[in-house]
């Protein structure tokens, strides 16, 4: 970490500390409080079990995602026709306040797991598709016009010219579909039912336990940054720019 | 003819001080409803007393504390002991304004009573909840332990997903419970419930405050249990008050019938205080909240949750 990077870690803490002890309200704890909630919390397994609940519904969206989002994306920059049906959908989810639809969820699907992975898939869908989609369709035409002078078949230009130079496109969708899917799971876990990190977070402000709220989400909010940091290191490595 | 322009000058003056407008910015955790009629009918006749009650309703509970805590808001509702324990902010209860009435509910096709219930899954509203503190208070009366607790906040959440089969023993409360049976028919049960006599929706406030603004309070608390008073004499009454004040305008048709059977259910159950509580809620409130671990100190005193002054003051008034 470089010098300016911890700097800036260290003035935003002790502004926090300080916005604490002033105090701003007094539902805003001081850092040094938030930091012992934390380590609380870490040490007697609170947060590691919360984190365990939390996982499955939002591992299970990604997954699906993944799969059937970069499928449906690549179809879409293969096909007009699957274009011309699903593009205006994927454009208006993208759009949607979904905040506001998720709550929909539990009419239709319940308050179990099932509207809580839906709820990721539907925050996370929208950016892995698109993304897979712009892959596909940023293809250089150049490079498609040199695969078919060469008597390259449409199979060999979608392998070999096509879906490599997605790749990178691809990758970042998952990325930022991971990053809307954090967001949905804690929406879900907070507007559906208290589960896992919501749970945490509505329990221990509904006991005025402040420092064990801001802690937990803080967590989340360096879980989903560490976790996204990671994947673009993994990303530059895979895919260098040029 | 001077004295007497003089003493008119006072009376006048004194008057408008009187009448003088006090805001009460009063913090709802809840949208209004039919319950909410007492307080809306109180609020009505404080304001022609000229204390106005502006009741904001907020998403839940804990928004409505938190507003509480940050004195964006004079006066809250709810029962939230944990919070009040906790934050480093004085907070006080001032008046009761109903007990806990809530009803037990199971799927027939699954359980028949509470010993069914041992070893299985049951839905509350939320963690720490008065909702949650009965089923635990059942389950110890009846010697058995739940698999697991859900918390799926709303009655009418809960009442839906028992509808729908999504879980198969929850606790609601008498709109959800009626809602539910209207519907569900003889599909589900009210498991029988022991004495519980703890607050349902009592209303606190920072203690500065209530000290600061006693005589505003003490209209509104004097008006809420006069209301209080009404209900218990005739569960009817708020049919006619409804009217007479225009409450509750665009409370739908089909729920109008539903406005007696909730009071009458009410006043059968006891839940409305004609004396705003007092002591005696303040005493069951520590007991209950205690045993459902709201409460972590040892030997709670009354003086540390409730401020009384401003309801003993109303009641000497009513008497």
């Amino acid at each position: 970490m470089r010098r300016w990077q911890l700097a800036s870690f260290v003035l935003f803490f002790g502004l926090w500390e300080l916005a604490g002890r002033w105090p701003v309200s007094p539902a805003f704890p001081p850092f040094s409080n938030t930091f012992l909630a934390l380590v609380e919390m870490t040490r007697d397994g609170t947060l590691g079990k919360a984190y365990l609940i939390t996982a499955q519904p939002l591992a299970l969206g990604i997954v699906l995602c993944a799969v059937a989002g970069i499928a449906f994306g690549i179809g879409m920059g293969l096909s007009r026709a699957i274009e011309w049906l699903s593009l205006p959908v994927f454009i208006i989810l993208q759009a949607a306040p979904m905040a506001a639809i998720i709550p929909l969820l539990t009419y239709m699907y319940g308050i179990g797991l099932t509207s809580k992975v839906l709820a990721v898939i539907m925050l996370a869908a929208p950016v892995i598709v698109m993304n897979s989609y712009k892959g596909i369709r940023n293809t250089p035409p150049s490079l498609l016009q040199m695969c078919r002078s060469f008597q390259g078949t449409r199979v060999q230009e979608v392998v070999k010219i096509v879906l490599p130079h997605a790749a990178a496109l691809v990758f970042t969708g998952l990325r930022l579909g991971l990053a809307m899917g954090f967001i949905g799971i804690v929406i879900a876990e907070l507007l559906i039912t208290p589960t896992g990190i919501g749970d945490l977070i509505s329990y221990h402000g509904s006991t005025a336990d402040y420092p064990k709220m801001f802690a937990t989400i803080a967590s989340i909010v360096a879980v989903a940054a560490i976790s996204l940091h990671l994947l673009q290191r993994l990303e530059l490595r895979l895919f260098p720019r040029d | 003819m001077k004295k007497f322009v003089a003493a008119v000058a006072v009376l006048a003056l004194s008057s408008g001080i009187a009448t003088a407008q006090t805001k009460i910015k009063y913090a709802l955790g809840d949208v209004l409803g039919i319950d909410d009629l007492p307080l809306l009918a109180a609020a009505e006749r404080a304001k022609k007393r000229g204390v106005e009650v502006e009741i904001t309703s907020f998403k839940n509970e804990d928004i409505a504390t938190q507003a509480v805590i940050n004195g964006q808001a004079d006066v809250g509702q709810g029962t939230p002991y944990a919070a009040l324990e906790k934050v480093n902010v004085p907070i006080r209860f001032f008046v009761q304004l109903w007990s806990l009435q809530f009803f037990p509910v199971v799927a027939n096709e699954h359980y028949k009573g509470w010993k069914d219930l041992d070893g299985q899954e049951i839905a509350v509203q939320g963690r720490g909840s008065g909702t949650e503190a009965i089923m635990l208070l059942m389950a110890k009366e009846h010697g058995i332990k739940y698999k697991s607790i859900s918390y799926v906040p709303g009655s009418q959440v809960r009442a839906l997903a028992m509808l729908k089969g999504n879980i198969r023993a929850t606790i609601l409360d008498s709109t959800n419970k009626n809602f539910l049976l209207k519907e569900g028919g003889s599909k589900f049960t009210v498991l029988p419930l022991g004495n519980v006599k703890a607050s349902d929706e009592a209303l606190f406030a920072r203690l500065d405050w209530l000290q600061k603004n006693q005589a505003a309070v003490e209209v509104f608390v004097e008006e809420l249990v006069r209301v209080n008073r009404e209900i218990n004499k005739d569960p009817n009454s708020m049919v006619a008050v409804r009217k007479q004040l225009g409450l509750l305008k665009d409370l739908p048709a089909k729920l109008d019938e539903e406005i007696p059977t909730y009071f009458k259910e009410g006043v059968a159950g006891g839940i409305f205080p004609n004396d705003g509580g007092g002591e005696n809620a303040a005493k069951n409130d520590l007991e209950f909240y205690a045993l459902s671990g709201s409460i972590k100190k040892e030997n709670p005193k009354i003086e540390d949750f409730w401020h009384l002054a401003p309801l003993k003051a109303a009641l000497s008034k009513l008497k």
